[in-house]
């Protein structure tokens, strides 16, 4: 059976998240449940020297203080938070008397009220020894590492530079950016069945049994990690938090349900962050605009402990036909939480500087950035030579230019001016995603009254997932959407992989049309003939049976079975984007119109035209949203969202939602999304991409191209401010 | 849990009363967008709070005699939206309009909107001594001062504070040469509103003049026709709830093309409400152009000091005032 195009379909559980029934982690009803605060630490590094609890356990309610006395038994492995699978890596707060980060926990509170909770950890009183530090990777005690030489190279870039007639050698900066989901992070442990439960609005629920269980020397199985939604992931909820193991072991020790939800201005100091980081770029192209060389170098920063690694480099190499090229990444060390995957990691700060750096490389040639863009497409990956599984970029620019009307842009900046005398501004950028894919293990039920139940691995963020798997079924085997139940982000259910790096959709709609279809072999097999066109449910009630159900295992392209196993281990697996015959990539354009106020300098951002190129579209409606959200992203990195980390104390001092600035609805104009909408059969058989990071790549370059546009200054950090521009 | 008393109060007297019985950790509470927000913070500590929000007549909006009358507890959103404000003083209006978010003037008063405290991220994460904020704990130094000071004051600060005067109303009402009125223990009085705000000096943790025990029953601003050739311009980093980074409140008395008299406060640059006499010296007897707006505006920022991120909040401010000047000029004709 050939995949089907999709069609716009409501969102699979938005029903019941508009009426506030969908429970999220920190929602759930527990008797006897218990609340936990953490005490934040006020230095950024140093020793904790005494904690004073007895003003705390004379708060009425209170139950327990706890401190590093009473988790230093709590381990630190490969698996656990922070390690990135790397032994001796990772860091556990409140495991000895020592202070890394500044707002790192240094004591939890556990009461039988919130209120309780929240007034006991203000009461605490901490006394430290503090030692020198830097929180900022320009700072004096920042330590670098040496550089790491990319091994995605091909010719000689330098010689090929050194002789271009055609050069530019710039550096872009990306600034220390939070994820900020509005649901909060939190945790629950709970006891169910005499196990364990950890419920927690998650990317990774079995990151409890993989990383959790080792920390606490549990056997995996102890423990079962749930996670009913998560309220916007982006990153930040993949893996084993700061509290997490804190709040588990204080439910172990206590014999009582434990919940903690991490304040928001707690959690720019202990979730994790996109760092900072700087990007040196050299191209070098002939007269007629074909990229003889690209050199990149980047810089970013880490926290002093952990595995978090530096991967600015992985795709600008294969967005276009690089004569030759080279790389080269190097992390600087500093005294802050250890920063993390932010949606489009490395993509989003590496296109932003890339492809300004190829805006400005078409304003140095006198060519229109859209045509320079298209002499360098390419069908082939100029670092392997293998061929992409699909690249319809081309197709992207082109329907996108059409669109965004682009053929009213000139080279001459200024050159459009509006009614109200603002300079209009048009700019274009292109990003790239690896599609990515990883194991998942389905039981599928369909019932004769046309129930159809699934389990499988995913995890449900806001992103669509459920409507996603929703689309196969209803592909394959004709169901009603409102009787479909789809059971993920439960290790209790089925193995869960962690559910990040765009490889959500790649994963959970082959898995579900693999085991629809075999449930339709099944049933062919008992009716001794090939099925009709009517939806199956019918067809299986006539056999009398009540149901039917299958299972089945998923193994990406290029994995074996032995990839079931690690995932039923809670060992992430993934592919890509390179696989045994070709690379793989989702690939984005996005074309920007801003209009800048001449006496200020205020930027707005009046429309955004985005083409997307993500193989099959699974659900027109989650998609574009994916894309315009993607979008939103990217006006908030050109144009508003840092941290500000003042070098004297460190930690983040516009810690809440009103001053770290995001946009709001009012700063988005139109932002217009269309798909190329192919297939990709040959990378597996549902035909999807991945679709959630590549939106948001390049968007921020395309709005700073237009800046350039509209202005003609060159602004080579992020975001723009309204001092850049004045 | 910490025990909190709460009472609603129907008479500015019964207020009063209840406010000095319970003594030091008395507040008044009328919208609580601010004092919530405090306390979340662990700056304000109250044990009982005093609910002035429905004290009879204390929402009243009148227009009718030669002043506009806002009682103390009238709430933003219906100030920002009633026909007169909106159609015959547009400062008063737009600087409402352009504060805080649609739900939070909902709930809002007018009167508490005056006493609103800074924004300064110091002054707010300084818990527990986290940084040294002479607002929060008197003599204990301000981290603001050669800090990451981009939000804060380039006018009126002192060696010890330059944390902004967030307001938006207050700025316009400064503008509108607007009267405070007060009730305390000694009955009512009435202040201008410059009167109201004290400058930090050395002093920065007493930001009114006010007595503790004192109610802002109302707001009268003396009606004039400079208030339809008026605007309030708000330059900030987003387009909707945010602070401003510069905000000017202009009003013009015209006569024909000539200005007879301006009124001009500036926001968002100055450690409280800002009247920028200066500027109003130039504009007086003028006509108005691009380059005259902007040698007035440049005028209000002569005294202007800059610190080591916010310096262009000198240049922005000039040319936000300019162009607010000629956006109140333009209602003329």
């Amino acid at each position: 059976m050939t995949p089907n195009r999709n069609a716009d379909r409501p969102r699979i559980d938005a029903h019941e998240k508009v009426l506030g029934r969908a429970l999220y982690a920190a929602d759930q009803p527990f008797p006897g449940l218990l609340h936990a605060m953490t005490v934040p630490a006020t230095i950024a590094k140093g020793r904790v020297l005494s904690i004073d609890t007895a003003a705390a356990l004379q708060v009425p309610g209170v139950v327990r203080v706890f401190t590093h006395d009473d988790f230093s038994q709590i381990r630190t492995t490969p698996a656990a938070r922070g390690a990135y699978g790397q032994p001796g890596k990772g860091y556990q707060p409140m495991t000895a008397p020592q202070v890394r980060h500044r707002g790192e926990p240094v004591a939890l509170v556990v009461a039988e009220t919130l209120e309780a909770a929240v007034e006991g950890a203000e009461a605490v009183t901490v006394r430290y020894a503090e030692d020198p530090f830097s929180a900022r990777m320009d700072d004096d005690l920042a330590s670098p590492e040496p550089d790491a030489v990319s091994p995605l190279a091909s010719g000689d870039a330098e010689a090929a530079f050194a002789s271009a007639v055609h050069t530019i050698d710039v550096e872009y900066r990306h600034p220390q950016q939070h994820h900020n989901p509005i649901e909060l992070i939190s945790t629950t442990a709970a006891f169910e069945d005499g196990t364990l439960r950890i419920y927690e609005g998650t990317q990774s629920a079995a990151a409890f049994a993989g990383g959790l269980a080792g920390m606490m020397g549990m056997e995996p199985q102890a423990l079962r990690g749930v996670s009913p939604y998560t309220g916007g992931g982006f990153g930040q909820k993949n893996g084993v938090q700061e509290q997490s193991v804190l709040v588990a072991s204080a439910a172990l020790l206590l014999r009582r349900p434990v919940k903690l939800v991490v304040p928001r201005g707690q959690l720019f100091h202990t979730a994790s962050y996109r760092p900072h980081s700087r990007h040196r770029v050299r191209l070098a192209a002939d007269g007629d605009g074909r990229l003889l060389a690209g050199i990149y170098e980047t810089v970013q920063q880490n926290s002093r402990y952990d595995g978090f690694a530096s991967d600015h480099g992985a795709t600008p190499p294969r967005m276009y036909g690089y004569g030759a090229w080279r790389g080269r990444e190097r992390i600087v060390r500093v005294d802050t939480q250890t920063p993390g995957h932010q949606r489009a990691p490395y993509e989003h700060p590496a296109s932003h500087a890339t492809e300004c750096a190829l805006d400005e490389l078409a304003g140095a040639l006198g060519m229109d950035p859209v045509a320079l863009r298209l002499a360098n497409d390419t069908q082939r990956d100029p670092i392997t030579g293998k061929p992409f599984s699909s690249r319809h970029l081309a197709d992207c620019l082109r329907r996108g230019a059409a669109l965004f009307g682009w053929d009213r842009r000139t080279n001459q900046p200024g050159a459009l001016v509006a009614e109200n005398g603002d300079r209009i501004g048009l700019g274009v950028a292109c990003g790239s995603y690896k599609a990515a894919m990883t194991p998942s293990v389905t039981t599928l039920r369909l019932s004769a009254g046309g129930q159809c139940r699934i389990a499988t691995s995913g995890h449900e963020m806001g992103q669509g997932i459920r409507s996603v798997i929703a689309a196969e079924l209803i592909d394959v085997l004709g169901v009603d959407p409102d009787k479909l139940d789809i059971r993920i982000g439960d290790t209790g259910h089925a193995p869960q992989h962690l559910t990040a790096g765009s490889w959500g959709a790649g994963s959970a709609a082959p898995a579900a049309r693999a085991a629809a279809l075999k449930l339709r072999e099944e049933l062919s097999q008992l009716t001794e003939a090939a099925l009709s066109d009517e939806p199956v449910p019918v067809q299986l009630a006539r056999t009398r049976r009540p149901y039917l159900e299958v299972s089945v295992d998923t193994v990406p392209l290029g994995k074996d079975r032995q990839a079931i196993e690690q995932l039923r281990r809670g060992m992430p697996v993934t592919t890509g984007p390179e696989y045994p015959d070709f690379l793989a990539f989702s690939w984005i354009a996005h074309f920007a119109e801003v209009h800048v106020e001449p006496s200020t300098g205020r930027v707005r951002v009046r429309r955004v035209v985005s083409v997307a190129d993500c193989g099959r579209v699974m659900n027109r409606r989650t998609a574009e949203s994916q894309v315009r959200g993607g979008v939103v992203w990217g006006i908030g990195a050109a144009l508003r969202e840092v941290a500000e980390c003042d070098p004297r104390f460190g930690g983040v001092l516009n810690n809440d939602l009103a001053e770290y600035v995001v946009p709001v609805n009012a700063d988005i104009g139109a932002i217009d999304v269309d798909f190329i909408d192919e297939p990709d059969s040959r990378l597996n058989p549902s035909g999807v991409k991945g679709l959630g990071e590549v939106a948001m790549v390049g968007a921020a370059a395309a709005i700073v191209n237009a800046v350039h546009n509209a202005t003609g200054k060159r602004i080579r950090h992020l975001p723009i401010r309204i001092e850049d521009l004045l | 849990m910490k025990p909190l008393s709460y009472v609603q109060v129907r008479t500015a007297r019964e207020a009063i009363e209840a406010f000095v019985a319970a003594g030091e950790s008395a507040r008044y509470i009328a919208g609580g967008t601010n004092l919530y927000d405090l306390m979340k913070l662990g700056i304000e500590k109250p044990a009982h709070l005093i609910d002035i929000a429905d004290l009879d007549g204390a929402n009243r909006i009148d227009t009718d005699g030669d002043r506009l009358f806002f009682g103390g507890a009238a709430l933003m959103a219906d100030v920002a939206e009633h026909p007169v404000v909106r159609d015959d003083y547009p400062v008063l209006a737009e600087s409402l309009s352009k504060a805080a978010s649609q739900q939070l003037r909902n709930m809002a008063t007018v009167g508490g909107n005056l006493l609103q405290r800074t924004r300064c991220p110091y002054f707010r994460n300084g818990a527990n001594g986290a940084y040294p904020c002479n607002k929060r704990e008197p003599g204990s130094g301000c981290a603001a001062i050669g800090g990451m000071d981009r939000s804060q004051a380039v006018l009126g600060a002192s060696a010890a504070c330059n944390a902004v005067s967030p307001g938006d109303w207050p700025v316009a009402l400064m503008a509108m040469d607007a009267a405070i009125e007060l009730q305390g223990l000694d009955g009512p009085r009435v202040i201008p509103i410059a009167e109201l705000y004290r400058p930090p000096s050395r002093t920065p943790h007493l930001e009114f003049t006010i007595g503790r025990e004192e109610i802002v029953t109302g707001i009268s601003v003396p009606k004039t026709a400079a208030g339809r050739t008026s605007t309030y311009l708000k330059v900030r980093d987003r387009e909707s709830y945010a602070f401003a980074l510069v905000s000017a409140a202009v009003a013009l008395e015209m006569d024909g093309d000539r200005v007879r008299q301006a009124h001009v406060a500036l926001g968002g640059v100055a450690t409280v409400p800002w009247r920028a006499r200066p500027a109003e010296a130039l504009l007086r007897g003028e006509t108005l152009d691009r380059e005259r707006a902007l040698e007035a505006a440049r005028a209000a920022f002569a005294e202007a000091r800059a610190g080591r991120h916010n310096a262009f909040k000198i240049e922005l401010g000039a040319r936000t005032l300019a162009d607010a000047i000629i956006n109140a000029g333009s209602k003329s004709r």
